[in-house]
């Protein structure tokens, strides 16, 4: 084995040591922490990080080893870009309106209650539909 | 002409011309008259051109095996028997379709009409044309099922629905008593052929069997010709438009039974039983049928029961064994269509211009429509035997023929009852006639607007009836040539010498005839005072007993469904698994053998151990949470995962991804379904009935998990894999053997698969779409949401994702798509993903928003995608490759490279879109319940505010 090789292969492993540390992280967030919204830092951590430092390991590893470009990788990571915050977001909004409607009583954590929204308006969970959005053209 | 051309021709233009006014049936009245006209013309075009060929003996026949294996060919033959009828089913056909143009108002639905009536056209052709007893069954249940169109065609009227209901079921029954004879008769003779049959009679006498077989292939023909005792069908038909009553129930479709009795003649008649079943029958049905003919009232009406009576008389000649009966036979059939298409055509006219059939309402007409008053007049007298017309000839032959016969060692009776019968059909002609034109208007109503109709109307009748006219004048030279060679054909051989003349010097038929004609003339001075009579005795409503043998039949059968197939779907499961499971378990102790096999086992990993714990621990879980429906969801989704990263353990790429997106599709539709349904089911089963469900499961799953262990624990036996593996690239062109078995070596399969698929989602269609009527519909529009909803019905951010994601996962479908001959993927995991990509559209941005924008119906998905698909598996027979070969090919597009192309990617197209198709099917299904609820909610809560305003 070549001194480069040996170096690639250490930082490939650095690598996935790292996002496996975060998704490890991650997860054992997920267990500790007490309330919903604090759990959902947990999962954040662990598709961005966790997830990003293992995909660049893997393109790292082929781009040395096998000698392809390999972008699957790139195109995963932008997927996740795009779902996670998603789901993340879909979660939040779910467990306000959970809190809205009393239809669950949630531990207050450390951090205490979710914020209240500025003045001006409410959480958009909260609103009242407006007429001409594309809520009120659907459906009802 | 080559022959097998003119042959298949021949059979296939009526069919062509009921298709080509079928696609024109938004046309106008002249163009479907046209096409029908144009289609008889040219067939009896076709017809005469040969005439002369097979009058002279050629008998012109084709062939193409159909289904081999039973002895189906479609082979047709033309001899003269067949050619007579063929002459006048397209003859009198041609005249049908002139009469009819007229008398159906052009504002009617004539397409219909006359697209039924070619179709009727073609199956009748079918009958006498068929070489081969197996195809013209075919073709007589097509007269069946066509005429049952062509009587119901006012389906507004309900006489004219419960006459086509009749008249089906008895001639269709009749035919399905048709088919057991025919195979019995096929499988004595050792042929379906029938020329082979006709020479096999001493074979076909001699068999144990031919009594079964006679009674059998009688009762077809009885039904279809209105016999004793299933003539019943007849007059009930007489609902149909007159064209119809012409043409089906005059000169052909009844005529049917009388064909096959004369095409079989060779092989059944000449016994004992043939004689006596035969003869009786008809010599009854004439009885009845001139008797009753002479009391009805409405003209149809009497034309139906001097149909029945006239078949009866051609039915007894068959029946009588004599060559010169047969013969006599032939000729009345020329001469019964000739005189009775005319008298309906006749009848039509009169109702057309006068407003009813009512023969009391009726009378003198020959002042008002004098031409109508000839043709009908003429023909009634042929009808009744009077010289110098066509009728009286064959009477006299059929009366001379009753000298000869003896029914049960009685010399005299047969002679007697048709002496009877031929002065009842005196009576009821002259009747028809004198009553309708002649004497006094008994209304002044129907009198006063009566007229002649046009040309067009009278013109068919006319010429029948001069025809009627010539044939009784010069029947020699009309009809001498073909009647000879015709009863050539039906006896087997040559046929007795002919002498058709209206003078045959003085004797006892002539006697016979005589008295017939006083009688019948003194019956019609004293028909008031018979009607009388008549009315005063008791009658037997056939109708009313078929109706209530009908609903008898229909209450018994309800019965027993009710006891057999119980409606209640947690009973029918359990006993359509109970029997699997009990069926499985004795196969398994009986058939012996070890359970574990000789394979050796491998080693577990740890990965491998964890994921089967969490597989078993979520399977308990579903069990422990059943009632809790959507955590069961989530529990079911992770055994999903699980399994599809067991796939993924053992190398199987393919069916991960279609696990994983199978899963995806399943469970959002199962969210979207669960949000309709009560969160906690209720309790419906008692606690033994659960003990006993629960001891069922476990019978299954042990039966299951058995048949896994022994399959697992064995080395597969010369498996069909290792030929997959070996010639999927060779002989596919693709390196996914998954995908290459899929769209090429099981492409048949596949083909069925995505039949089965595309029908579960018009299933979900007709089973969703029609629960919104009836009592689930009501539940349904009542449902109300039973959880508070979010009022931000669409997050943004979620809406914009999804809006994004949509092309990017299209891509991936598409290149999933592509790549899938060659790597993991193919159409059917393509669709799923794309799938997914809509189902978030519609989750995101609302079913309305996205509905609006969609282009394509699922209904169009599915039969375009099954379309596809076959088209792609017939194109390999256009290039002489069985069905399904798949072809492919390597070439060099410019910028991409080499690119391969297979017909397998096509036939992946309809996969596609079938899969796609079903899938959106049940998501439109889903969101349209819960529309229609929210819709029906948002009614009742205005109209509560509507009604508390004031």
């Amino acid at each position: 084995m070549t001194g480069s090789g040996i170096l690639s292969d250490i930082v490939i492993s650095a690598l996935i040591v790292l996002g496996a540390s975060f998704a490890l992280i991650g997860s054992w967030g997920m267990v500790r922490l007490p309330t919903l919204m604090e759990r959902l830092h947990g999962p954040t951590k662990a598709t961005t990080l966790g997830l990003g430092g293992i995909l660049v390991g893997s393109m790292l590893y082929f781009q040395f080893n096998a000698g392809v470009w390999a972008l699957h990788e790139l195109l995963i990571s932008l997927f996740l870009f795009i779902t996670a915050p998603i789901s993340a977001n879909m979660i939040a909004k779910v467990h306000l309106h959970h809190l809205r409607t009393h239809a669950k009583q949630d531990i207050v954590g450390p951090a205490g209650q979710p914020p209240k929204a500025s003045q001006a308006s409410d959480w958009a969970t909260y609103e009242a539909p407006h007429p001409d959005s594309i809520a009120a053209t659907s459906e009802s | 002409m080559a022959v097998p051309l003119m042959l298949y021709t021949l059979v296939i233009l009526p069919f062509l011309a009921a298709l080509l006014i079928a696609i024109g049936s938004s046309h106008g009245r002249a163009l479907h008259s046209g096409l029908a006209a144009a289609g008889s013309a040219l067939g009896l075009a076709l017809i005469l051109g040969i005439a002369g060929r097979v009058i002279g003996g050629d008998v012109l026949a084709v062939s193409v095996p159909w289904v081999p294996v039973i002895g189906l060919d479609f082979s047709l033959m033309i001899d003269p028997l067949g050619l007579m009828f063929a002459g006048l089913i397209l003859g009198i056909g041609l005249l049908v379709v002139i009469f009819g143009h007229f008398y159906l108002a052009s504002d009617e639905a004539t397409g219909r009409f006359f697209a039924s009536l070619m179709l009727f056209q073609g199956a009748m052709l079918g009958i006498v044309l068929s070489g081969n007893v197996l195809l013209l069954l075919v073709f007589w249940e097509l007269t069946s099922l066509s005429s049952f169109l062509l009587i119901g065609f006012w389906r507004d009227k309900a006489e004219a629905r419960q006459g086509a209901r009749m008249a089906l079921a008895v001639t269709g029954g009749g035919g399905l008593v048709l088919i057991a004879g025919m195979v019995l008769l096929g499988t004595i003779a050792g042929s379906f052929d029938l020329m082979t049959i006709l020479e096999r009679g001493d074979i076909i006498q001699a068999s144990p069997l031919y009594p079964v077989m006679l009674v059998l292939i009688l009762i077809g023909c009885f039904t279809k010709s209105a016999q004793f005792p299933f003539h019943f069908w007849l007059p009930h038909a007489m609902a149909a438009p007159t064209p119809v009553s012409a043409y089906l129930h005059s000169a052909t479709m009844v005529k049917a039974g009388v064909f096959l009795l004369a095409r079989l003649w060779p092989v059944l008649s000449g016994t004992e039983l043939y004689t006596v079943i035969v003869t009786s029958v008809g010599l009854i049905t004439m009885l009845m049928g001139a008797w009753v003919a002479l009391f009805k009232h409405d003209l149809k009406g009497i034309l139906a029961y001097s149909t029945i009576s006239q078949l009866g008389l051609l039915v007894m000649l068959l029946g009588f064994s004599l060559e010169m009966a047969a013969v006599a036979a032939v000729l009345h059939i020329l001469n019964h269509a000739a005189f009775k298409a005319a008298l309906f055509m006749s009848a039509g006219i009169v109702d057309h211009e006068t407003g009813t059939r009512d023969i009391r309402r009726l009378g003198g007409l020959a002042k008002v429509m004098p031409i109508t008053a000839i043709v009908a007049t003429l023909a009634a007298a042929a009808m009744a035997g009077l010289p110098p017309l066509g009728g009286f000839i064959s009477k006299e032959m059929m009366l001379d023929e009753t000298l000869h016969v003896g029914l049960f060692g009685i010399s005299w009776l047969v002679p007697v009852v048709a002496t009877i019968a031929a002065t009842l059909s005196v009576a009821y002609s002259l009747r028809l006639a004198v009553h309708l034109f002649f004497g006094k208007p008994r209304e002044a109503e129907p009198h006063a607007r009566a007229h002649d109709p046009g040309a067009g109307m009278w013109a068919s009748p006319a010429f029948l009836v001069i025809l009627a006219v010539l044939l009784g004048l010069v029947p020699m030279a009309l009809a001498g040539p073909l009647v000879s060679s015709v009863a050539g054909a039906v006896i087997g051989n040559a046929a007795p010498p002919l002498g058709l003349a209206l003078w045959h010097g003085v004797n006892v038929a002539l006697g016979m005839s005589l008295a017939a004609v006083a009688i019948g003339a003194l019956l019609l001075w004293r028909h008031a005072g018979l009607l009388r009579g008549y009315e005063a005795m008791r009658h037997l409503d056939a109708k009313a007993l078929f109706d209530r043998t009908l609903g008898a039949a229909d209450r018994e059968v309800r019965k027993l469904i009710v006891a057999t197939h119980s409606p209640s779907l947690q009973r029918m499961l359990f006993a359509s698994f109970a029997v699997i499971v009990a069926l499985v378990a004795e196969g398994a102790l009986t058939g012996g053998g070890t359970l574990t096999g000789a394979r050796a086992g491998q080693p577990a990993s740890a990965v491998a151990i964890i994921a089967w714990g969490l597989l078993i621990a979520a399977t308990i879980a579903v069990v422990r949470a059943q009632r809790q429906r959507f955590l069961v969801l989530i529990y079911i989704s992770v055994i999903g995962l699980i399994i599809t990263l067991a796939f993924v353990h053992f190398s199987a790429p393919d069916l991960a991804l279609t696990q994983i997106s199978v899963e995806v599709v399943t469970i959002l539709l199962l969210l979207l379904a669960l949000n309709l349904l009560p969160k906690t089911p209720p309790l419906l089963s008692s606690q033994p009935r659960r003990y006993r469900d629960a001891l069922l499961a476990i019978g299954g799953g042990l039966g299951i998990g058995g048949a896994a262990w022994a399959m697992l624990t064995r080395n597969p036996n010369d498996p069909i894999s290792s030929f997959h593996l070996a010639n999927s690239y060779s002989g596919g062109g693709g390196t996914n053997v998954v995908n290459v078995t899929l769209v090429d070596f099981r492409a048949f399969d596949t083909l069925g698969e995505i039949i089965v698929l595309g029908i579960a989602g018009l299933a979900i269609f007709a089973l969703l779409d029609t629960t919104s009527r009836g009592a689930a519909g009501a539940r349904l529009r009542s449902w109300q949401e039973d959880m508070p909803h979010s009022p931000e019905r669409h997050p943004l951010m979620f809406v914009m994702a999804t809006r994004i994601l949509l092309p990017l996962v299209l891509a991936v479908g598409i290149y999933i798509f592509l790549r899938g001959h060659n790597q993991p993927g193919g159409g059917f995991i393509a669709a799923l993903v794309v799938a997914i990509a809509f189902l978030l559209q519609y989750l995101a941005s609302g079913f309305d928003w996205t509905d609006a924008r969609r282009r394509v119906g699922e209904h169009l998905l599915i039969a375009s995608g099954v379309l596809v698909a076959m088209a792609t598996g017939l194109g390999s027979l256009v290039f002489g490759a069985n069905f399904l070969t798949s072809s492919f090919g390597y070439f060099q597009v410019p910028l991409v490279g080499e690119v391969e192309l297979a017909t397998a990617l096509l036939f992946d197209i309809g996969v596609f879109a079938v899969v796609f198709g079903a899938v959106m099917q049940a998501l439109a299904q889903l969101s349209q319940i819960s529309q229609r609820a929210a819709r029906a909610h948002a009614a009742q809560v205005e109209a509560q505010q509507q009604g508390s305003e004031p």
